[in-house]
């Protein structure tokens, strides 16, 4: 699957970092951390809304990934992937467990926001560089695209997405299972 | 946990995308080690939805994460005796090894950084003891021709103040689990089997977490913190 990255990740060799992390190296760790920590911060601060939350989010995860290094199959060369995965996990997890009893205040919201300019419906719109992962969300009707963005990019629960949308919880629901379908076909 | 291969694939997508509640997501986290058609139906979740994460603006990170990563970083693997290098060096205990089903890029990874010392004699059997999620090594059994064994740990631990780490062993055929004892943790740990019988190969060894006298049953009744199988060496 052609995965279009920035263009500085595309040299770094995660999956040699991550065997050199299994070795006890610790400046792999940090050249993980180097290449990568701005944009983690980034997607767990869009789940967990408060900045020292994502701090300890993406504090977590790099502890993690060190302690797991050894378990991650490099061979298979998914090593970024992974990482965001266990960044990702780790900020979901603290959301879930949680469930929102620490609501972001309302300033940090309108950072975020005003951060980021654009919701992220409107960043989809404008981001092409998304490959076929871009065109098959494209054949989505927006309920659904709309659902499944929300819920990957900002860690949004089905109560969440329906409050977004103006939605009922059971079309949510339906709209996330059908669209996980249609995607799951469209990019195989 | 029967689903048709669709609902797993649900699941699986739920689970990446991050709509499950906290009980079904650690139902998931739960099952990953144990179900192989899972993981791979997550990993290709993971992989299919990690362009996304590029729609996200990038954040600046205060200067006191990195040390604050760094202190907690467990310190490296600590040396192991003798005996080491007569095995690590054998292609057959890698062939063996990778038959076992274990990890074997995890085992290596820990042997790389070990400098052994001057061989002793060879054992008869090895076990990597590894934790069952996550399959990182713990501790090394090694069992020589003459039925001593060493449990060595690979390690720090910390346990409970109110439990106690049990060394467990079990073969083909036998009733259940026998006990070898407690195990201090990161302590090394010398043995006679003399009262068992012989070895053999793929005999189960475990460490379970118990109460600080040991399991009240006889039996393994905490959960299994480290296991592995009995390779031969020979």
């Amino acid at each position: 699957m052609p995965t279009i990255l920035p263009a500085d990740s595309d040299s770094f060799d995660y999956d040699a970092a991550l065997r050199a992390c299994a070795r006890g190296d610790q400046q792999a760790l940090k050249s993980i951390y180097l290449q990568d920590s701005r944009r983690l911060l980034g997607v767990a601060l869009r789940i967990v809304r408060q900045h020292h939350l994502a701090e300890d989010v993406l504090h977590d995860a790099f502890v993690n990934i060190w302690n797991k290094a050894a378990s991650f199959d490099a061979s298979r060369g998914a090593g970024r992937g992974w990482i965001y995965s266990v960044v990702r996990h780790q900020a979901l997890n603290m959301v879930r467990e949680r469930e929102r009893e620490v609501y972001a205040d309302e300033e940090t919201v309108e950072a975020i926001q005003n951060e980021n300019g654009a919701s992220v419906v409107d960043q989809f719109e404008l981001n092409a560089s998304l490959g076929k992962l871009h065109d098959c969300l494209s054949h989505l009707d927006s309920a659904k695209r709309n659902s499944i963005l929300s819920a990957y990019v900002d860690g949004c629960s089905h109560s969440e997405i329906a409050q977004r949308l103006q939605a009922p919880l059971g079309s949510v629901k339906a709209w996330v299972k059908r669209g996980l379908a249609a995607l799951r076909e469209c990019m195989g | 946990m029967n689903e048709s291969f669709d609902e797993l694939q649900q699941l699986a997508g739920e689970y990446v995308l991050g709509t499950l509640s906290l009980a079904q997501r650690q139902e998931v986290t739960r099952r990953l080690p144990l179900e192989p058609v899972l993981r791979l139906a997550v990993e290709a979740w993971e992989q299919r939805l990690l362009p996304l994460t590029a729609l996200v603006e990038e954040q600046q990170p205060s200067p006191q994460l990195w040390p604050r990563i760094v202190k907690d970083l467990r310190s490296g693997v600590v040396a192991l005796p003798a005996g080491w290098r007569s095995w690590w060096s054998d292609l057959r205990f890698w062939r063996m090894l990778t038959a076992g089903g274990f990890a074997v890029a995890t085992v290596f990874a820990v042997m790389f950084v070990i400098r052994p010392p001057a061989p002793a004699s060879a054992p008869a059997f090895m076990v990597v003891l590894v934790e069952p999620q996550d399959r990182i090594p713990g501790w090394i059994v090694q069992a020589s021709a003459d039925r001593q064994i060493t449990l060595t740990p690979l390690r720090p631990i910390s346990v409970p103040e109110q439990n106690a780490l049990q060394f467990w062993t079990k073969a083909d055929g036998w009733a259940g689990p026998v006990s070898l004892g407690l195990v201090q943790p990161g302590k090394s740990l010398k043995l006679a089997l003399d009262k068992l019988p012989p070895l053999q190969a793929n005999q189960l060894f475990e460490i379970t977490l118990e109460p600080s006298t040991g399991s009240l049953t006889g039996k393994p009744s905490g959960p299994v913190l480290y296991i592995g199988k009995a390779v031969k060496m020979t």
